[in-house]
């Protein structure tokens, strides 16, 4: 008897001190609802606390805990606690993603020259549909959709939540569509393919009353697209009375100026990097 | 002789008080310190990373997550603004709202976070981590603790740039094994 009422104590302890137990699945999905098994007697409070939300309510303890599929809906680390008269006690458990089900698609640039080789990137979050990121999924299928061409696609793998692809952008300017799809959810973003740097400018130049009218032809890249209105041309002139430059921008194609001059003058013009012929004038 | 003892046992007894009061007060400061970060930035990719942001990652980091341990614990929402955006901000707010509906906080002792660069993206505007953290995590409901628990957590960490900082977009915490 003397050595049973240790036990017996020890019991009743550990009776006690597991009243207010809890026994949360180890591991839930995100979106699902779960039951948790509770011991101990009587009136208790019932604590889930999770990335996004707390929940407090009145329970009994000894019955299953009914948790909506609401309240788990982002995945991380919840921490389930009951309290009753004699104590708390309390279980962790994680809640990971639901099926792979949305894609975030980032293209860069929006704006790229043609022929830019690996010019634009184009990166794929996965996530389920709750916003989760999704850290093992199946490949992301990324498809490029030319304005008059034929799509053409591929898959990339997901690391860490994570595809990605660089692209090289077309010879042809022109809008292209970038793609990205994962299961029943796809993301598409819209690149600007613009001409590249002005390709063999050329200028031509007439006496008009004022000194002399220096005009572009056509200007193009090295593809033939014609460059946009507003990239500029530096025209400069030299002559006795020194160096002169002005910057002009491109309209409806071309770039013209009146250069102030009456003897003998030569003229350049520029653009970006790109320098052209050069003029003798005058004289 | 038993003068000398008693001033002893008393001197003893004001010490262990005073280192009573000492850790106290460091608990309740806690997330008034910076949490300390180690960033490892060697297997990053597939952008090499500047030599600014791999500085600014780390201090931005810590200091998310000091601003998160001071919004959980005063439920204070509003202090989320400074470091944190998108899902993150969003979730986090959630939480602090619900857990002023609840009348609880908890409180963090940050023990420091083994942070590491996984994905830089080419264009330099998201980068994710995985980051180890090492805290002990209180639970209130009102003045009362309910919960007094060491974690030792996985996190994986979207960050993109704002204007003078890098700030959190995703913040999710992953189980054991390896993401």
């Amino acid at each position: 008897m003397r050595k049973t009422t240790p036990f017996l104590i020890l019991m009743a302890a550990a009776w006690s001190a597991g009243a207010a137990d809890l026994h949360p699945p180890a591991q839930t999905t995100a979106g699902n609802p779960i039951s948790i098994a509770s011991s101990g007697a009587g009136d208790a409070t019932f604590y889930l606390i999770g990335p996004a939300s707390v929940i407090k309510r009145q329970v009994k303890a000894g019955t299953d805990i009914a948790v909506d599929g609401d309240d788990l809906q982002n995945s991380g680390r919840y921490v389930a606690i009951l309290c009753g008269s004699d104590g708390c006690g309390s279980s962790p458990f994680f809640v990971t993603p639901a099926a792979p089900n949305r894609v975030s698609l980032q293209v860069h640039p929006s704006r790229v020259p043609v022929g830019s080789v690996n010019g634009i990137s184009a990166v794929a979050f996965v996530f389920d549909n709750l916003h989760n990121l999704v850290l093992k999924s199946p490949p992301v299928k990324f498809s490029i959709l030319p304005k008059d061409g034929r799509e053409v696609s591929a898959d990339r793998p997901v690391e860490n939540a994570i595809a990605w692809v660089r692209l090289t952008s077309a010879r042809k300017e022109g809008t292209t569509k970038i793609g990205a799809a994962i299961g029943h959810a796809d993301e598409v973003r819209v690149v600007e393919q613009v001409a590249a740097e002005a390709c063999n400018l050329r200028i031509h130049a007439n006496r008009d009353k004022n000194g002399f009218l220096v005009e572009t032809d056509p200007v193009r890249d090295c593809s033939g697209n014609p460059v946009p209105d507003g990239t500029v041309v530096s025209f400069t002139m030299s002559d006795s009375a020194g160096k002169s430059t002005v910057d002009v921008p491109i309209k409806r194609g071309v770039a013209k100026i009146t250069m102030p001059s009456k003897g003998r003058a030569r003229i350049s013009a520029a653009s970006g990097v790109v320098t052209g012929n050069e003029l003798e004038v005058g004289g | 002789m038993s003068v000398a003892l008693r001033y002893c046992v008393l001197a003893v007894g004001l010490a262990g008080l005073l280192c009573a009061i000492a850790v106290l007060h460091l608990r309740a400061s806690a997330s008034d310190e910076v949490p300390r970060v180690q960033f490892n930035a060697k297997n990053v990719g597939p952008r090499a990373i500047e030599d600014l942001t791999s500085q600014h990652i780390p201090r931005d980091y810590a200091l998310a997550w000091q601003t998160m341990e001071q919004a959980l614990e005063r439920n204070r929402p509003d202090l989320l603004d400074a470091y944190f955006t998108g899902f993150a901000k969003e979730d986090l707010t959630k939480r602090v709202r619900s857990q002023i509906r609840a009348g609880m906080h908890v409180r963090y002792q940050d023990r420091g976070h083994h942070l590491e660069g996984i994905f830089y993206a080419p264009a330099g505007d998201v980068m994710e981590l995985h980051d180890r953290a090492q805290l002990d995590l209180q639970i209130y409901d009102g003045g009362k603790v309910i919960y007094d628990e060491p974690i030792d957590a996985q996190y994986v960490v979207l960050m993109t740039p704002g204007a003078d900082r890098w700030l959190v977009r995703k913040l999710q915490a992953v189980s054991g094994e390896k993401p």
